[in-house]
């Protein structure tokens, strides 16, 4: 046999060329050989569910990347086992170098602690959104001296305290992520700043942090990205700090900070020329001439958001003859954004390849034709409620833009099936968004469906006209579709649906409101669809028990379910939750057939795995609190409705 | 010498440097220095540059060798000296043991006496000058200044010496040591010599003792000699002790006075007694409101009048005080002596570092304290805010554990050690089956020292907790399933193509079917009418 002549380097060569999971998931079924090969080679893992974690590590000696997170039940007892199977042979976690434990709240500081203890060469550590975790679980993370990186967002318990000890334990950490530590103050960003001094990148977004904490951050001899969005403490006189500190500054994001005006951005400008991105968004009212004319000083900047600015043409005529190398601009939500303006700006700066006009809602198909003759390489274009956009800009779009990857349509009400037509020359679409466009049909749907083959996000929200054969060409032709909204499609049954049940790669499914699906319908796309791992089906009021065990047989992969206003009963809720060995996250909201012992059994049912549920305020008193307790004690996040 | 038949109790340093004493003594005597008060401290002054003044000053004085001789072994002989230094040593012994407080009648008849000799000195010194002055009157100014000077300063002295004693009859604060002379002097010419901390060790020790008024007076005659004499040397050779002495204020030295309380005056609870009934008060204007009870005297503005305001109206010497313990660096003997501000200040420092710590804090029952004041103030913030290094060092304000931090490498904030250690293993896996204890076990044991053995075990827990969900829903084998309407539905396999692992924690899959079917059986009708089996 031809295969057996390769050596096994040539093998790994091979297979080192290989792109995608798929891919590679059919090079494991070959033969045993090619199975070993992958299993020597392979480097990064992402596992999902914790049931094959333990022969998955066996069997991967050589991993640097291990993913956990959207692995249900990883906790202390769970680590405990992997680590002390590795003691009898080579250990999986010698050369792990980056630990994905995002929304792992399960696991404890005792476990993360041995965790993070047996990978001697751990560099990167990922446990954002355990909302669970304090000042403890920091603890055991500054055990490890070699990291560089850390994303804590959203721990919500981690106090100065716990980012202290993070400081001085792990000195050489370069990127950090404190985003909604919302216990975090002055005091634990100063000493941060002290100790950290290789510090490159920092976000302390959303924390309350005031000037005294830019005071310290100035002195970061290294920092090239700051992200403060949402500050509501910090002002201008920080912002001063900046302009003397921090002297390889590159990128920085003061959006949403409402103290910040345009002499705290000046400022920056004046001590940072070399600033490539400034983000400002929601900062001020008025983009001010001084702004403008200090941004003259930035040659380096490729990246500027100036989301809900009040700007004119004038300021596009500074944007178009300063900022030459712009690449991205946003203007999400800003006043005064004109024709006029946009012909001005596109006129300059040619090399836009991101452009954000949402809700700009004077520009018309001049502006859009403009920048589409100007920006041939535009990748991306949000033109969100820009209801004056007609099929004209679709034409220039899809004529000169042929990059395109990305476009928002949503409620964009000029857009019509002959729009779609122009639009379905960008074949390298991969994320459309049509929602609230009512007036697309079945028929510009196919044309998008047969020519934008490699899309794999749409968003259908509320095309009212959309009917069965859409969807029917959908899915003859947009095989790669990974994410898909439906919702309130009332045009589509259980027949349209059926065809969904096609689209093997689809993870992502939106059905809210589909008064016309039936049971039929849902078995059929869970039947199809194995990669199914979100669900909402919020208000599919027709769909009964069988449609619900239907899902509890087939979506063995399903991760998140919204089922709130479903016809669900006690059976059926429990046969979901307790079967979906998966399932993270769950919206159980006004569920009219369900008892109260129904909730209490389904929650038992799923307690050890489930992260995150959301109920009826009025179910608080009523579930035994020792549920409650127990899905606390598991990481288990309970939003009362 | 004089100073030797000074009665009573001497410092006990007095009497071991005495030996040395004597033999400069003898020196200087033979050095003919004339002035007779003056020699008191030059035997005791080891320094070289005493000697060196010794020479510089003898010319002037040479005409009057031998009357200072005769004049010097007047007063005493050196038999006497010996027996004095018996004694001395003799009421050392009983001064560190029995401290005096009382008055003691004979002390102050010792005192008298010390004072009628001392002023018998003078009036010979006076005359002995009135006859140089009759026989050279071509004499430099210099030297009239100086003994006009000298004169003054041992009349001070007797001055300082009389009050001193009369003081020691009131109950009240004593002044023992330094006294408003010193200050004066300084001001005469610029003379002065600090009073304690400016003179060397040799000459220092003399005051150990501290409690007689006797002892005070040599110190000022030694002051005022000094001062007078050998101004230049003294001021050079004392500048390095002077940098050392102004650190913590900056007074300079002798620009003010220092008293030192007796510690039983510092630990009574009241200082200032009601004549009448006795009632003890911690302040006067409290004594002042209370004499008002024992009659309309004591109620009029006069006697209600903060009093001392009128009295004092020469500018007053500010007070410093001293700690009477011995070796401390608060006492006045001490080589790098800083004084303390306030009474107030004497009472917390010597309770603070010289007493027992008996107040306990009731919360903590660790820290103890010996000033109640300091109980309440920690009182206050024991045991909330309790920021705590791992160096083992507390603040009680966060921002000074972590200026704390970030200035000693290496240091964090310690997380409480009550939550760490949390409820050992064995106990809790003891108390039933509940899956709530176990959960708790399994989220709050896991010790980073836990060994493999507990961590088996642990894994154990969760299995059995795994379970217990499951256990509602299937007491049924596996086996035993029984899909209802849904068996046609082909189980589809995993799209992890590694299902063939064997599972890491049964039952995870185990509940799928089995579950539903008895959930049928337990929860009643409706369910079942949907799913008949």
């Amino acid at each position: 046999m031809l295969l057996s002549a390769f050596t096994e380097d040539l093998l790994v060569r091979v297979y080192s060329k290989l792109g995608s999971d798929s891919d590679r998931k059919t090079w494991r079924l070959v033969c045993k050989d090619f199975l070993r090969v992958d299993s020597v080679t392979r480097r990064s893992l992402r596992v999902l569910r914790s049931e094959f974690l333990h022969g998955l590590l066996s069997k991967y000696k050589n991993l640097d990347t291990l993913d956990l997170s959207v692995c249900p039940r990883i906790e202390d007892a769970t680590v405990s086992v992997l680590l002390s199977q590795a003691v009898n042979s080579v250990s999986w976690t010698r050369w792990v170098t980056r630990l994905v434990l995002s929304r792992a709240s399960g696991l404890r500081y005792g476990g993360l602690e041995r965790l993070v203890g047996a990978c001697p060469c751990l560099e990167v550590l990922d446990v954002s959104y355990c909302w669970g975790y304090g000042d403890r679980e920091a603890w055991a993370i500054s055990s490890v001296r070699g990291l560089r990186e850390l994303k804590m967002d959203k721990c919500l318990g981690v106090s100065d305290v716990g980012l202290a000890k993070i400081a001085v334990g792990c000195g050489k950490l370069e990127r950090l992520s404190l985003k909604w530590c919302m216990e975090i103050s002055d005091l634990g960003v100063d000493l941060l700043c002290k100790k950290c001094l290789e510090l490159k990148s920092l976000d302390v977004s959303y924390l309350k942090v005031t000037s005294e904490s830019l005071c310290s951050i100035a002195s970061l001899p290294k920092l090239e990205v700051l992200a403060m969005v949402g500050c509501p403490f910090l002002d201008d006189y920080g912002l001063q700090f900046l302009e003397h500190g921090c002297p390889s500054l590159q990128a920085i994001d003061v959006s949403r900070c409402g103290c910040v005006s345009s002499s705290g951005l000046i400022s920056v400008i004046r001590g940072h020329r070399g600033l490539a991105m400034l983000n400002a968004g929601y900062c001020f009212s008025e983009l001010s001439a001084m702004v403008l004319h200090s941004l003259k000083d930035l040659k380096n900047l490729n990246t500027i958001r100036i989301d809900g600015a009040q700007v004119s043409d004038s300021s596009f005529q500074t944007f178009s003859t300063n900022c030459k190398s712009l690449v991205e601009i946003g203007l999400s939500k800003c006043v005064g954004v004109t024709n006029m303006g946009i012909m001005q700006l596109v006129y300059g700066c040619v090399g836009l390849k991101i452009v954000n006009l949402t809700c700009c809602r004077y520009i018309t198909d001049e502006a859009i034709s403009a920048l589409a003759n100007s920006c041939r390489n535009l990748v991306s274009l949000k033109l969100e409620a820009c209801d004056k956009v007609t099929e004209k800009s679709l034409d220039q779009l899809g004529s000169c833009c042929l990059q395109l990857e990305e476009l928002d349509l949503t409620d964009c009400c000029g857009v019509n099936d002959k729009g779609l037509k122009y639009l379905s020359r960008c074949s390298e679409l991969l994320s459309l968004k049509l929602g609230l466009c009512t007036n697309i049909s079945d028929k510009g749907l196919a044309y998008i469906a047969h020519n934008c083959t490699k899309i794999s996000e749409l968003d259908l929200y509320r095309c009212t006209s959309l009917g069965d054969d859409g969807l029917a060409a959908l899915s003859s032709g947009c095989k790669n579709l990974m994410k898909l909204n439906l919702s309130y499609c009332n045009g589509v049954t259980d027949r349209g649906v059926q065809y969904i049940g096609r689209l093997g790669q689809l993870s992502d499914l939106e059905m809210r409101g589909l008064v016309n699906l039936t049971s039929e319908g849902l078995t059929a796309v869970v039947a199809g669809c194995k990669k199914l791992s979100d669900l909402d089906l919020k208000h599919c009021g027709n769909i009964d028990d069988s449609g619900f065990w239907a899902l509890s047989y087939y979506s063995r992969n399903m991760r998140q379910i919204n089922m709130s206003y479903c016809a669900v009963s006690d059976v059926g809720l429990c046969m979901v939750l307790g079967n979906l060995t998966r399932l993270q996250d769950v919206k159980l909201v006004h569920l009219m057939n369900v008892t109260v012992k129904g909730f209490e059994l389904a929650l038992r049912a799923c307690c050890v795995r489930i992260k995150k549920v959301k109920l009826i305020g009025s179910l608080r008193f009523l579930l035994s609190t020792e549920i409650l307790e127990t899905l606390h004690a598991r990481g288990c996040k309970i939003r009362w409705e | 010498m004089d100073h030797k038949e000074m009665p009573g109790p001497t410092a006990d340093t007095w009497g071991k440097s005495f030996p040395l004493g004597n033999e400069l003594l003898k020196n200087i005597s033979s050095d003919d220095t004339p002035l007779t008060s003056s020699q008191r401290p030059q035997q005791k002054w080891e320094d070289p540059s005493m000697l060196d003044y010794n020479t510089r000053i003898e010319p002037p004085f040479q005409e009057f060798k031998q009357r200072s001789e005769t004049q010097s072994s007047l007063p005493c002989n050196p038999n006497n000296q010996n027996k004095v230094t018996d004694e001395d040593v003799q009421m050392n012994g009983t001064i560190q043991t029995e401290k005096i407080q009382d008055w003691d009648p004979r002390a102050m008849l010792n005192n008298l006496n010390f004072l009628e000799q001392k002023i018998h000195q003078l009036q010979d010194l006076v005359h002995l000058i009135v006859g140089r002055r009759s026989q050279a009157l071509g004499r430099p100014d210099e030297l009239l200044a100086q003994q006009k000077q000298l004169i003054t300063a041992d009349l001070t002295s007797i001055i300082v010496q009389l009050i001193s004693t009369a003081g020691s009859l009131l109950p009240s604060v004593k002044p023992l040591s330094g006294t408003t002379p010193t200050g004066q002097l300084g001001q005469l010419g610029g003379l002065f010599l600090p009073s304690t901390v400016g003179l060397n060790s040799s000459v220092q020790p003399q005051n150990n003792g501290g409690s007689k008024v006797s002892d005070q007076s040599n110190q000022m005659d030694i002051t005022v000699n000094c001062g007078n004499e050998q101004n230049y040397n003294v001021e050079e050779h004392e500048s390095k002790d002077d940098e050392d002495a102004d650190e913590g204020e900056n007074l300079p030295p002798g620009s003010y006075e220092i008293l030192q309380l007796e510690k039983e005056e510092i630990l009574a609870p009241h200082t200032h007694f009601c004549t009448i009934c006795g009632k003890g008060f911690k302040r006067d204007a409290n004594l002042r409101m209370h004499m008002r009870g024992h009659g309309d005297e004591y109620k009029t503005p006069a006697a209600l009048a903060k009093p001392n305001k009128e009295a004092t109206s020469e500018p007053m010497l500010i007070k410093r005080y001293s700690c009477p313990y011995a070796g401390c660096k608060r006492n006045k003997d001490h080589k790098k002596f800083q004084p303390l501000k306030t009474i107030l200040c004497v009472k917390n420092h010597y309770k603070r570092t010289h007493c027992d710590k008996s107040y306990t804090c009731s919360r903590c029952n660790t820290k103890k304290f010996s000033v109640i004041a300091d109980l309440k103030t920690h009182e206050k913030h024991c045991g909330k805010d309790k920021w705590l290094c791992s160096c083992g060092t507390t603040f009680s304000r966060k921002d000074k554990l972590f200026g704390h931090i970030a200035l000693f490498q290496g240091h964090t904030p310690a997380i409480p050690l009550e939550e760490t250690k949390g409820p050992t293993v064995p106990p809790d896996r003891g108390e039933g089956n509940e899956a709530i204890n176990k959960v708790r076990s399994i989220n709050f044991n896991f010790g980073s020292n836990a060994p493999n053995g507990n961590e088996v075990q642990n894994t154990a827990d969760v299995k059995g907790n795994i379970e217990d969900p499951t256990g509602y829903f299937s007491p049924l084998n596996f086996d035993t399933w029984n899909f209802g309407g849904f068996h046609e539905f082909p189980r589809p396999p995993y799209e992890d193509s590694e299902s063939s692992l064997s599972f890491l924690i049964p039952g995870s899959c185990n509940y799928t079917v089995p579950g539903s079917c008895n959930y049928t059986q337990k929860t009643g009708a409706e369910s079942s009418s949907n799913n008949p089996e």
